[in-house]
């Protein structure tokens, strides 16, 4: 584990409302370099609206985010993958009528030089492109996350399961250097969860990645698990931050979640 | 590409990426090209061939609305403004400025593009049915407006620009045969289909249906959506500007009434027909939409030739006639029938019969 001090995700007083709702009240947190942070909180929580900001889908109305120091409140999301955050997302969002690897592929688009003319000519500089992708797709990411057999697949016709997977496989294509987990482990069945589990580990850990991970999940188990550090969040607002067992053993968290006390020790494990 | 023969593996990922994995596919486009570039001209008679080259004419204008609707989940509903600037630019520049056919014919192509990517801004802001209200707007706007009103009266040669027989030419090469034509249609047909899917493997086209497919997602993956929309948009133009600029060899005057709204429409038919995010699609819709109606009016036709049938069906004269419009109804039809029960087009039972076939005897 290379947990560093160094700050690559920093949030500042982030207001965001939806008409009357109010999805998140002045929340602020830090990330470090290397580190998984988890973000809990029961359903509605705002989760998901934090992880839409810090990725540019939602624009707060009010608060900063900067990434390895630099302002990134105005911009786009294409502009924020460009500096290497990625994502996955609560409700499956791949490209349903492509195959695997080509969903992977579009992983690697802001890696791939070939323009138009390029591209329509295609021998040559970009035909050697693509196999160098193909390559690195092989080596690094199916492989990594065992999907050898699927790749060929059209992905709209695979198990949930897998398309998860595909999903990440497709985050990791970008070669991030923080990575946005969304439910990774919803509807999973147990032996599948200890995959992604791994796999999350993995990308943490392995000196080739070592990609910080922002992780949303409702398996208590393996958030206390794995996280390095933990947030939880109540209705927009932030109620806990800490290591796993100070934010366990924190009475606002325990209140939050008072009468889903079965829900948050009894999933699955 | 992606779909082998079971029992063909690869050693090396360059294979993999290759368009004619086999030999036997390799035998049988060979065979196709002998038979386009040289059975085809050779043998055929004088009315096939002015059949083919709308079938090729077909393709070349169907290529970029396949591409906006079918590969990018754009809709263009004015694409036949875009082959009339390429038309008009390519006419104009050679008849004021004498340039020559070729090079006129790709600047035709880059204006259409251009031209095309203006229509295209509000789809930075706009989806589906506003979409189809500007890119209507492009055909009236165009076609109705400008070309009739405004251009047409340059050099003051009345509506229609009249081409001098021999005016076109690719360096020696005289365009004026229908065999002529053909070889040029079928030389561009090679080379759009070509770049089309060429794009389709590579970073742009991959960006393109990620659009189509989810936005979201794509833009969340680093795509910048707006500029590869409005890409989409050029390349669509530049497909009919250089459609439009072919066509002219194939008339004797561009006039605006070649490039009217129901062309438009007719090119959405094909890729309807023919299958929607499928460049065989394009080529299948294109075929069946202009050799049914020719096999229909040759029926017809047929049929009026015998008194048995005119008396077993006495209003048949009448539609030989009135052929022009039976054709439109019977495809207003084939469209709805299409639509209903073949909804993937024709591309998707060619794709069903491939794969039938590959895995062969064992279909499982
Ligand atoms: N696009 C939107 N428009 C309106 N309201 C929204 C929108 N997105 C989220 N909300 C609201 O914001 C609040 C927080 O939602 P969010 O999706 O972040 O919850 P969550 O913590 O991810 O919950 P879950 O665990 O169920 O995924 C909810 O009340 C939700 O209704
Ligand atoms: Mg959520």
């Amino acid at each position: 584990m290379v947990l560093t001090d160094e700050i690559q995700l920093k949030v500042e007083n982030i207001h965001m409302a939806f008409g009357g709702v109010q999805a998140l009240m002045g929340v602020s947190f830090e990330v470090k370099k290397g580190e998984i942070f988890s973000i809990i909180g029961p359903n509605g929580a705002g989760k998901t609206v934090m992880l839409n900001c810090i990725n540019g889908l939602y624009h707060p109305q009010k608060g900063r985010i900067f990434f390895e120091g630099k302002e990134i409140t105005k911009l786009k999301p294409y502009q924020r993958a460009q500096l290497g955050i990625s994502r996955t997302f609560q409700k499956i969002e791949l490209f349903k009528g492509a195959t695997v690897l080509d969903n992977i592929r579009l992983g690697r688009h802001i890696h791939l030089k070939s323009g138009l003319l390029s591209g329509a000519i295609y021998f040559g500089k970009t035909a050697r492109e693509e196999v160098e992708h193909r390559d690195f797709i092989e080596r690094e990411i199916i492989d990594l996350l065992e999907i050898e057999h699927i790749r060929d697949k059209i992905v709209g016709m695979l198990p949930y399961g897998l398309q998860k997977r595909v999903e990440l496989a497709r985050a990791l294509a970008l070669n991030p250097k923080i990575i946005l987990l969304d439910e990774p482990l919803a509807g999973l069945n147990l032996e599948e969860v200890e995959d992604m589990a791994r796999f999350i580990l993995d990308i943490n850990e392995e000196e080739r990645w070592q990609t910080t991970c922002v992780l949303v999940e409702h398996d208590m188990g393996v958030v206390m698990d794995i996280s390095h550090r933990v947030m939880a969040l109540n209705f927009g607002e932030k109620i806990a931050e800490g290591t796993p067992p100070e934010v366990q053993n924190n009475p606002h968290v325990i209140k939050a979640y008072l009468g889903e006390a079965e829900e948050i020790y009894v999933t699955r494990r | 590409m992606g779909y082998r023969p079971c029992g063909v593996y690869h050693q090396y990922y360059s294979q993999d990426h290759a368009w004619w994995q086999t030999k036997f596919v390799w035998g049988k486009m060979t065979l196709l090209f002998i038979t386009i570039f040289y059975l085809i001209p050779q043998f055929a008679g004088m009315y096939l061939i002015s059949v083919a080259n709308v079938v090729g004419y077909t393709i070349l204008a169907a290529m970029g609305v396949q591409l906006l609707i079918g590969y990018c989940g754009q809709i263009t509903l004015g694409h036949a403004a875009f082959l009339a600037v390429g038309a008009y630019t390519c006419t104009l520049l050679m008849l004021q400025l004498h340039i020559p056919f070729l090079i006129a014919m790709i600047i035709g192509g880059l204006v259409g593009g251009l031209w095309c990517v203006l229509f295209g801004l509000p789809s930075a802001r706009v989806k589906g049915f506003y979409l189809i209200m500007t890119t209507m707007a492009a055909q009236f706007i165009t076609v109705e407006f400008f070309i009739t009103q405004y251009i047409s009266q340059i050099g003051g040669r009345g509506v229609a620009f009249s081409i001098p027989p021999g005016t076109i030419k690719i360096g020696p090469w005289v365009i004026k045969t229908d065999r002529d034509v053909y070889y040029l249609m079928v030389i561009l047909v090679v080379l759009c289909t070509l770049a089309m899917a060429n794009l389709l493997r590579s970073k742009v086209g991959r960006a393109w249906i990620a659009i189509r497919d989810n936005d979201i997602a794509a833009e969340t993956m680093g795509v910048n959506i707006v500029l590869y929309k409005l890409l989409a948009f050029f390349v669509a133009g530049f497909f009919g500007g250089i459609a439009g600029a072919f066509w002219i060899t194939s008339l004797a005057a561009v006039s605006p009434e070649h490039f009217h709204f129901g062309w438009s429409l007719w090119l959405v038919g094909v890729i309807l027909i023919g299958g929607v995010g499928s460049i065989y699609g394009t080529i299948f819709g294109s075929l069946f939409m202009t050799l049914i109606p020719e096999g229909l009016k040759f029926l017809i036709f047929f049929l009026t030739q015998s008194p048995f049938f005119v008396n077993l069906m006495p209003f048949l004269p009448h539609l030989l006639e009135k052929f022009l419009y039976v054709k439109e109804a019977a495809f207003g039809l084939a469209i709805a029938f299409f639509l209903i029960y073949e909804p993937n087009g024709l591309s998707y039972r060619w794709w069903q019969i491939k794969n039938y076939f590959n895995l062969w005897p064992f279909s499982y």
